[in-house]
């Protein structure tokens, strides 16, 4: 007798886990990926030819991201959206590089030319 | 039973042998570069993560070897071992950035030091080739005017420098102090020659005989050079240039007991100095 009520509890506790399981449709965190989308474009990720494609990449991705979630494929969408914050996050990185890059070559530049000018 | 254990091993095998996937060779290889770039030196922390996400990446390979989920994360290790690369790059260009600035300043300080010492050198050598040119044109002059006042005065060289005698007979009346008219144009012309040297100092030494009290002659002899230096800075000689020194009856040059040693005695001597100092500076 006693078992079989721990037997029906526990197939109630499984029951009822499974029911909220398939239920509760997560919302998908795109705040990661949509900042750092934003970040990137705030620094100029456009106008440097390999930033630009990562950003572009970003943004499908995060499109994908959003249209796998509306189909249900939840863990996908989270999956898809570590693409984009990836693609965004190295968007903005090389974005400072490329203004990096080009300071240090003018800095350079201006020592050259000092030497010249003062053999 | 042979050839049928062999068939269920190479259909066993073959199921198991799953080709690595683009995504993660991509990532091992993005992995191995950052790795071997200035990400180890300057971003370390950046490759540890690129690292990490590798790890996952090729544990979920070997759990789930093409799902959705390996992908994935071979695709994240992939883009944050580029990143790794990235920041590494950055931090060298940056660190060259800075050496660069740095040497810019140096050598630009260099530069104006050296700028700076070459100013000093050549003013130096400009001055230096000045004072030899002047002292060359001075010397010129003094020689020049020695021939003029030669033809006026006696004239000797002493330790003092050159000494311009002239007779107190024909400056001044006995016993006075105010120049006679012959005086004045025998001044005028000695004053004229040494206006050709006049960056040299001169002193003016009125000297008497022994006749009378010292102390008289004393006033006597200055009173006589302090007219004949009036007379030369009238006729235009530098007044800071100048000096009157009354040495009264004490520095004869001749006699006292004779007439001729006595007229030898009363005179004054203009003595051109050979270093050239205002007396008032």
């Amino acid at each position: 007798m006693r078992n079989s009520i721990v037997n029906m509890l526990f197939t109630m506790v499984v029951l009822s886990t499974a029911i909220a399981v398939g239920c509760a449709s997560a919302p998908l965190r795109t705040e990661a990926s949509t900042s750092g989308i934003r970040a990137a474009e705030e620094v100029g990720a456009s106008d440097v030819p390999q930033a630009s494609l990562h950003l572009q990449l970003a943004k499908e991705e995060l499109a994908r991201a959003q249209k796998l979630n509306e189909n249900g494929e939840e863990e996908q969408a989270a999956s898809m959206l570590m693409r984009a914050e990836a693609d965004a996050e190295l968007a903005v990185a090389l974005s400072h590089g490329n203004a990096e890059r080009l300071e240090a070559k003018e800095a350079m530049e201006r020592v050259r030319q000092l030497r010249h000018d003062n053999p | 039973m042979k050839t049928l254990l062999f068939m269920f091993l190479v259909v066993f095998f073959a199921g198991c042998a799953t080709a690595t996937p683009k995504e993660l060779i991509s990532a091992r290889s993005a992995y191995q570069q950052a790795s071997e770039g200035p990400a180890a030196r300057l971003a370390p922390a950046e490759l540890h993560k690129a690292q990490v996400a590798l790890n996952k990446a090729e544990k979920s390979f070997k759990n789930d070897s093409d799902s959705y989920k390996t992908l994935d994360l071979a695709y994240v290790a992939q883009r944050k071992s580029e990143l790794a690369g990235a920041l590494g790059a950055m931090a060298a260009d940056k660190a060259s950035k800075a050496n660069s600035n740095s040497a810019y300043e140096s050598e630009q300080a260099d530069i104006a030091k050296q700028a700076k010492q070459d100013l000093i050198d050549s003013q130096k050598r400009a001055a230096d080739a000045k004072v030899k040119r002047d002292l060359s044109d001075s010397e010129a002059r003094t020689a020049a005017a020695l021939a003029k006042l030669e033809k006026l005065a006696a004239v000797k060289e002493d330790e003092r420098g050159l000494v311009v005698t002239l007779s107190g007979s024909v400056l001044f009346r006995s016993n006075e102090s105010s120049l006679l008219p012959a005086a004045k144009a025998k001044l005028d012309e000695v004053g004229k020659a040494l206006r050709t040297v006049s960056e040299r100092n001169l002193i003016i030494e009125g000297h008497t005989d022994s006749m009378g009290k010292a102390s008289y002659n004393q006033r006597l002899s200055q009173q006589r050079a302090d007219t004949v230096r009036n007379y030369l800075i009238d006729g235009g000689y530098p007044a800071s240039r100048i000096r009157a020194s009354g040495m009264g009856q004490g520095s004869p040059v001749g006699d006292n007991s004779s007439a001729e040693g006595r007229a030898n005695n009363r005179r004054v001597e203009i003595i051109i100095e050979r270093e050239s100092h205002a007396y008032n500076e």
